[in-house]
């Protein structure tokens, strides 16, 4: 009977099948860190599981100063194989972490985003913006610039994240004190409620607690393309901050070459258009043009204030020491 | 029975406590002992707990919550209860599903569901806006004390309704032909012997909110509460000095004690034995009375019900991002959880599956050694088996935690120390369920078996086992509803690529992913009702009668 040499045969060609992509491309667990939204978690796994189908990407998401800081206190067993994503002024402090990888996906960033030492790669670039809800504003006029929130009116009215916790609001308050000095981040803290979680800053404002939040467009932008009327961006017309958001090798990667897979897999063009499409992350590779994928508005059209990404990083402590003073001394 | 016989169980009973002491006490022992260690600044994590007014608002808002919650079920419950109980009107069976909601629809969901309802983008909310009617934020004391009423409303209903349903109707009879008039009767004599149950049931109303995590941390957002600062401390130390996480699971360890102790006393003064239990029948009530009856218990239950209702019509609307849009429908939800991202779903079976054998073979061994093979340990087993009731999921997670990281034991990490979690949480169901069937299967048959030469444990598989299948049946069903449900617990344990049903749609609720967390939330609640289905319609198990 031919039957069994059939079955075996065909046993066979299932197993060889199934074990060939295994072969062609890396297959296994790679644990992710991230600050990102499950939005922009799910435009990852989306374009993986057609690209990588054999590699399972795991998240453990969180605050990235809180994800940073386990990072440090894992770093005898790390368990992070990536970090993904945080400013240069939150990652600057937690350097030694970091192993330095070009990624071939790299080839298309802009010379300016690129760290020296590859210690860090763009995976986004952020514009900061106010999220408004035009129905809370308590009859205060919309707000057009930052001066305008300055105003003793707004007192308690403006929600905005912890900077030691999240890499939004350092970068939004670092950028105010470069612009309009530190007496007018004392006049903004007086204003601000400040929370633990960046998230918390979004639901906040959506819900209608909070008139007016500080945070990145592209979380923000969520509420205006899913259609909820009342909110709306405002990018302040006397200058608003864009920061680059990096990804991170972890030093030491318990998943190390599937690691490097997964990290120029999260900077593909395939997954920038789709954490555009999905998440509104601004892609920070040079090829993929903005207005084709998403409504948000050319950064023609934004003033940007140039900040000075190193020195943010290098006066960290400085910086928040005198943050926690001015949220003290609020009357 | 020989004194070799006897030494087989004792042995068994010393393995049992052993273990008790190992994965319960022991971390138990942990976070009490990590709370009076010093911090990195030298200070212990009592001090800083006094110092920090956002603690102490912590601890004042938990207790606040806490009485408040308690005092509207008991408001609801109870009336409920009563009526219910005395008399018959239109509709009344649908009163008899309320038991089941609070069982079946995780907290998680509720607190979800309820978003989707009243949050600022909820249904409700946009429904009124359109008639410019502005409904308060639904967050903090307002939607945490509304949906924990509806949560817990009903433990307060089941414990009043068996104890009215148990007092003796004769006495009302007998007051009432001396010639008291009937609402002073129902106050001198009903109300007497109802009372202990009330309490009690007030009691684990309080204890269960003062433990709750899921909807204080969704709903709670400015309202400081202990047991989502107990896991925001947690989170933020991983890795560094236990020292707040542990102090403020303490302190809520400390509060459940104090109401333990509180409800000891009450029940040990006035107690009544009611001797022949003839209960009341229900009367008829007819006319206007009877609508106004059957709306308010109507209404009461629809309410219970919604969760259910939203989270079908949640899955199948359509979503872009955060925005619901209502009306517009679609399968790419489900066919998320379903299709392409089934992971949360098969973790969610598999720990839940290995979780519910142990428990089933442990509860039953530790029923029967509490039961049948009494020795000096059983008091301390009885206690410690039934300890974990009075633990939150957040401060029992954080001990297996602290315990099981590295050293003789490194559970941490791997799925071991999830089903670790699951099976010490609901081990009290399992325990209360075995030993509650035991009692009434008599020695006896044991005996007799042994007499005719059968060893002890083979007469345990032989004789006593067979008795115990349909119990335990009952027993694993109501593991299994309440294990796939576990959040807080398994949300301070879990590892990357371990998500459970519950934890994932926690994260989807944390990044306004309504949606796709109504789809998850369908298929636990189909998870959840299955198996009550299916025992109950094709087995004919009465699931609900050991609760």
């Amino acid at each position: 009977m031919h039957f069994p040499f059939r079955r075996r045969q065909f046993l066979a060609a299932i197993g060889a099948t199934a074990a060939s992509p295994l072969f062609a491309q890396a297959s296994g667990n790679v644990v992710v860190y991230t600050s990102n939204n499950q939005q922009a978690v799910q435009s990852i796994t989306d374009v993986a599981r057609s690209k990588l189908a054999n590699l399972k990407f795991n998240f453990v998401t969180g605050g990235s100063g809180v994800l940073l800081k386990r990072m440090e206190t894992e770093m005898s067993a790390p368990q992070a194989d990536i970090f993904w994503s945080s400013s240069a002024n939150t990652l600057g402090a937690f350097k030694p972490l970091f192993e330095p990888y070009l990624s071939p996906e790299a080839a298309t960033i802009p010379a300016s985003l690129a760290e020296p030492g590859n210690l860090w790669t763009a995976a986004n670039v952020h514009l900061v913006a106010a999220m408004i809800n035009r129905k809370q504003l308590g009859g205060n006029p919309e707000p057009k610039v930052w001066k305008d929130l300055l105003d003793a009116r707004w007192k308690d009215k403006i929600i905005i994240a912890d900077p030691a916790n999240s890499s939004t609001a350092y970068t939004i308050l670092w950028g105010v004190k470069q612009m309009l000095g530190a007496q007018a981040l004392r006049q903004l803290a007086n204003n601000l409620v400040v929370t633990s979680a960046s998230a918390t800053v979004l639901r906040a404002v959506a819900q209608g607690e909070y008139g007016v939040g500080l945070t990145f467009e592209s979380n923000a932008y969520a509420y205006v393309a899913g259609g909820q009327k009342e909110i709306k961006l405002l990018y302040p017309e006397d200058g608003t901050f864009s920061t680059p958001e990096f990804l991170v090798l972890a030093k030491n990667a318990p998943n190390g070459a599937v690691a490097r897979r997964a990290f120029d897999h999260i900077i593909s063009k395939e997954v920038q258009i789709a954490l555009l499409e999905n998440a509104f992350r601004r892609p920070s590779r040079g090829d993929i043009d903005v207005s084709q994928h998403a409504e948000l508005p050319n950064l023609a059209s934004v003033k940007v204030f140039a900040i000075n990404e190193t020195e943010a990083a290098a006066k960290r402590k400085e910086f928040l020491d005198e943050w926690t003073a001015a949220v003290a001394a609020k009357t | 029975m020989g004194p070799r016989h006897n030494r087989v169980w004792f042995w068994l009973s010393a393995l049992v406590l052993a273990l008790f002491c190992v994965f319960l006490l022991y971390p138990l022992f942990k976070v009490i002992a990590s709370s009076v260690a010093a911090s990195e600044d030298g200070r212990s994590g009592w001090l800083i707990l006094v110092s920090d007014p956002k603690y102490r608002s912590a601890v004042i808002n938990t207790l606040l919550l806490g009485l408040t919650v308690t005092v509207t079920s008991t408001l609801i419950g109870v009336p409920l209860a009563f009526f219910t109980a005395r008399f018959s009107f239109p509709g009344k069976a649908l009163i008899a599903i309320l038991p089941m909601t609070t069982l079946i629809v995780p907290e998680v969901i509720a607190a979800q569901t309820w978003i989707m309802m009243l949050g600022n983008n909820g249904f409700l909310t946009r429904w009124l806006g359109s008639y410019d009617i502005e409904i308060p934020s639904f967050y903090g004391w307002t939607g945490l004390v509304t949906v924990m009423t509806f949560i817990y409303y009903t433990y307060v209903y089941i414990g009043t309704l068996a104890a009215i349903r148990g007092f003796d109707g004769q006495l009302e009879e007998a007051s009432q032909s001396l010639g008291v008039p009937p609402g002073r009767t129902l106050l001198k004599v009903m109300l007497p012997v109802v009372t202990p149950a009330v309490l009690a049931s007030a009691i684990l109303v309080f204890t269960l909110v003062v433990g709750n995590f899921a909807v204080a941390t969704i709903l709670g957002h400015r309202v400081n509460l202990l047991s989502v600062l107990t896991y925001q401390s947690f989170v933020s130390e991983v890795g560094a000095n236990p020292v707040m996480q542990s102090t403020l699971a303490s302190v809520s360890i400390a509060i459940v004690a104090c109401v333990l102790f509180l409800q000891r006393w009450v029940l040990s003064r006035g107690r009544f034995e009611i001797v022949q239990g003839r209960g009341t029948r229900p009367v008829g009530v007819g006319g206007a009375r009877a609508i106004v009856l059957a709306a308010v218990a109507g209404i009461i239950v629809a309410i219970s019900l919604l969760p259910l209702v939203t989270v079908v019509v949640g899955t199948f609307t359509r979503a872009r991002g955060p925005v619901m849009r209502w009306g517009e429908w679609t399968t790419d939800n489900l066919m998320r959880a379903l299709v392409a991202a089934p992971d949360p779903i098969l973790n969610t079976l598999l720990f839940a599956g290995v979780a519910l054998v142990l428990s089933l073979v442990i509860s039953t061994l530790v029923g029967f050694l509490i039961v049948k093979k009494r020795s000096v340990l059983t008091p301390a087993i009885d206690y410690l088996g039934a300890l974990p009731l009075a633990l939150s999921g957040t401060v029992l997670g954080i001990g297996l935690a602290m315990s099981f990281r590295g050293g003789w034991l490194p559970l941490a990490g791997t799925a071991g120390i999830i089903i670790l979690a699951y099976l010490i949480r609901r081990l009290p169901f399992g325990v209360r369920n075995a030993s509650s069937t035991l009692y009434n299967i008599p020695d006896s048959i044991e005996d007799a078996s042994i007499s005719l030469g059968v060893p002890p444990l083979q007469t345990l598989f032989k004789a006593v086992l067979p008795l115990m299948v349909p119990s335990i049946a009952a027993a694993a069903v109501l593991v299994w509803t309440t294990t796939v449900a576990e959040l807080s617990a398994s949300l301070v344990v879990y590892s990357a690529g371990q998500e459970t049903l519950p934890i994932q749609i926690f994260r989807l609720i944390d990044s306004n992913l309504m949606a796709q967390a109504s789809a998850y939330g369908l298929v636990l609640l189909t998870i959840i009702l299955l198996p009550i289905l299916i025992a109950t319609t094709l087995f004919k198990i009465d699931v609900f009668a050991s609760r």
